[in-house]
């Protein structure tokens, strides 16, 4: 992840977008699916479209592939123009969820079956094959037919063929959906790997935002047709530009206030819960009295039993719940108000001495560069 | 009370569970409409023919001694070796019976597929008229269509009236109207299980075809044709294996030269009364069916597994 982190073509104005959704509509008779959407994707970019079910995610993905027309708007691919040609002669494949292998070929023939189109001499594709086959490590299953293969390796033979053309975009449905938590995690890096051997462009759909955040250079978070936030897994995370992401995205504490101004300790909100001032040290630009909120990861709540020596920021409660996840426990903390808040902490000793238990007085408190000011 | 407690010889309990009772109906069946009538058939086909009732020596004659004498050869199975009738008749029929099968496969499958592939609400809709016709009599569909094929029929109306031709066309009474016949009573087992295969079929499938630079047509033939195989051998068979027999189309339809195993088994049956011979020809049609019949097990067998 850390060379895409420091080539970011996103923020040079040279680059040029690679592949370009131009204000594009997708209706569906009454119902808008896409509604007026554009985004510029990167060469050699692993782009994530995130969001709930219904979100038109996977619509966007089959106008891309070619399966659904679009009823305004166009989609460039390297500078062409793509959005009248039709999916078989598009420069782009796609992994489909279900991967829709063939049943009646068997995984060599599977893999083949995009090269046999484009009339390949026989010698190129048995080694293009066979290359395939090796990049997902499948070479003892060339024979088999997909009924034989394990839901793991489908899963590869699907990627496999629909990188054997060797697309300008791979375009990738919810590609790990079916595999269970383990075998997902290890195949997210094996993906991320090919990714960056083969340097094609990805666009993955998922509505795993762990998933999205573990393979991505950007995530596109969508939500009724529109993207709502185009930025890097940390500035998402960090830094969600509204309420729906922040709580899209992971576990997150909401306060809810009145902007009181800035001071020396930054900006202040009057919390309905605390009923006293709580400081972030974002600025805003919008003016005093207007109501602002402060979006809290749980793992930047520090949870203490004593009073911690800090002037600002803390907060009095009672432990509600503890849900001990090995690394970490979560800790549910009521606070007077009944309002109840999250927060995580590392287990970092094996038998803790400062033990927090069920029923404990503690206060929670944060820095206030931990906080995000969010305006809607 | 304890029903275990009664003491019941295991190999009963075993013989009279609910299991085996509800598999033993089918067997049942087959054995009381399909074997037993069998074995009266082979033992028929094995007698001489007589002038009497019934028109065929009994397999068992007890006479004087104590132990009854048989009377069995295989004179009619000879028989119809050795007049070339009956060959013809049985090539005929499996020529016949081949031409409308894959007449019916490719009208069947047009049917089917675009049914399949049409609106959800329209499909049940498509169906029922495929259906439709059973709720008349076979023999009256038949009957029918002699209204139309004959000479001064619906059909030659209608193309003298629209000036296409200027003479009747002689349909009736020819093979022609024998595969017409076929053909259209037949059609509805080509499209169910042909539709019962294309209807579930996987349009992803398509879509990663034509993703991975297919053209449609080339799709329709790499993609769908080879997975709708199963639903093409059930049909294929529903219709090959009837039409072998086939009495009716070919006595009402055809003419006098068109020649068919089952008009043969009838005529034998009914003007020569001659029922060991057609008994043999019963005998050697099922033979004929086993082969195709096997084959039909094994397709289903693998389309199951």
């Amino acid at each position: 992840m850390t060379e895409t982190t420091t080539t970011e073509p996103w923020l040079d104005s040279n680059q040029k977008p690679y592949i370009q959704i131009v204000n594009v509509t997708k209706k569906f008779g009454d119902f808008t699916a896409i509604d007026n959407l554009s985004l510029d994707i990167y060469k050699n970019e692993f782009f994530s479209l995130l969001g709930p079910s219904g979100c038109g995610k996977t619509t966007l993905l089959r106008m891309l592939a070619g399966f659904e027309r679009f009823t305004e708007g166009r989609v460039l691919v390297d500078g062409e123009d793509i959005s009248e040609i039709p999916p078989h002669l598009r420069p782009i494949n796609m992994m489909f969820q279900s991967y829709a292998l063939f049943p009646h070929l068997t995984v060599e023939k599977n893999i083949a079956f995009g090269l046999k189109q484009d009339k390949l001499p026989d010698n190129v594709i048995n080694q293009r094959v066979e290359e395939m086959l090796e990049l997902v490590e499948l070479t003892d299953f060339a024979k088999r037919k997909p009924g034989q293969l394990s839901g793991g390796q489908s899963q590869r033979v699907a990627l496999a063929r629909s990188l054997a053309k060797q697309p300008k975009l791979l375009l990738l449905d919810e590609p790990l959906g079916a595999l269970d938590k383990r075998l997902r995690e290890q195949t997210q890096f094996e993906l991320m790997d090919i990714q960056e051997k083969l340097e094609v462009t990805f666009v993955i759909v998922t509505h795993d935002q762990e998933e999205a955040m573990t393979v991505s250079s950007r995530i596109g978070v969508m939500d009724s047709g529109k993207l709502i936030q185009v930025a890097t897994p940390t500035q998402i995370y960090e830094a969600p530009i509204n309420r729906e992401v922040a709580d899209f995205i992971g576990d997150v504490n909401i306060f809810k206030g009145i902007y009181k101004g800035q001071d020396e300790k930054g900006t202040q909100l009057l919390s309905e819960d605390s009923k006293s001032i709580i400081y972030a040290t974002q600025k805003v630009d919008v003016p005093v009295g207007n109501r602002i909120w402060f979006a809290l990861r749980p793992e930047k709540l520090e949870i203490t039993r004593k009073l911690p020596e800090v002037d600002c920021n803390i907060l009095k409660g009672k432990i509600e719940d503890i849900g001990y996840g090995g690394s970490f426990s979560t800790y549910h903390v009521k606070l007077k108000n009944g309002r109840q808040l999250t927060a995580i902490r590392a287990n970092r000793e094996r038998t803790a001495e400062h033990h927090l238990t069920w029923g404990d007085e503690v206060y929670l408190h944060w820095a206030p560069h931990s906080a995000v000011v969010l305006l809607s | 009370m304890n029903i275990k407690e009664i003491q019941v010889p295991s190999f009963l309990r075993r013989a009279f569970n609910g299991r085996n009772a509800a598999i033993s109906i089918p067997y049942l069946w087959l054995l009381l409409l399909f074997l037993f009538p069998f074995v009266i058939v082979l033992k028929i086909s094995l007698a001489q023919p007589v002038i009497a009732m019934p028109p065929y020596t009994p397999l068992f004659s007890w006479g004087d001694s104590l132990w009854p004498k048989i009377q069995a050869g295989l004179d009619s199975y000879l028989f119809l070796f050795s007049d070339s009738l009956y060959i013809k008749a049985y090539l005929s029929s499996i020529k016949i019976a081949t031409i409308s099968t894959v007449l019916t496969l490719i009208i069947g499958y047009a049917i089917a597929y675009s049914i399949a592939r049409a609106p959800t609400r329209w499909r049940g809709i498509l169906l029922m008229l495929v259906i439709l016709p059973f709720w008349t009599s076979f023999l009256i569909r038949v009957y029918a269509w002699i209204g139309i094929l004959k000479t001064e029929g619906l059909l030659n109306l209608a193309l003298m009236t629209l000036g296409i031709i200027e003479k009747p066309l002689i349909i009736m009474n020819t093979d022609l109207a024998v595969y017409i016949g076929i053909v259209y009573s037949y059609l509805p087992f080509m499209i169910l299980p042909l539709y019962a295969n294309l209807e579930k079929m996987d349009m992803n499938l398509l879509e990663a075809a034509a993703d991975l630079g297919c053209r449609p047509f080339k799709t329709f033939w790499n993609v769908t044709i080879p997975l709708s195989l199963p639903g093409i051998l059930a049909g294929c068979f529903l219709v090959f294996i009837p039409v072998i027999g086939e009495f009716v189309i070919p006595d009402l339809l055809g003419g006098t030269k068109t020649l068919m195993i089952g008009k043969v088994l009838w005529g034998e049956f009914f003007y020569n009364r001659d029922w060991p011979v057609a008994s043999a020809v019963a005998i050697i049609m099922l033979l004929l069916l086993v082969v195709p019949i096997i084959f039909y097990q094994k397709s289903q067998e693998k389309a199951i597994s």
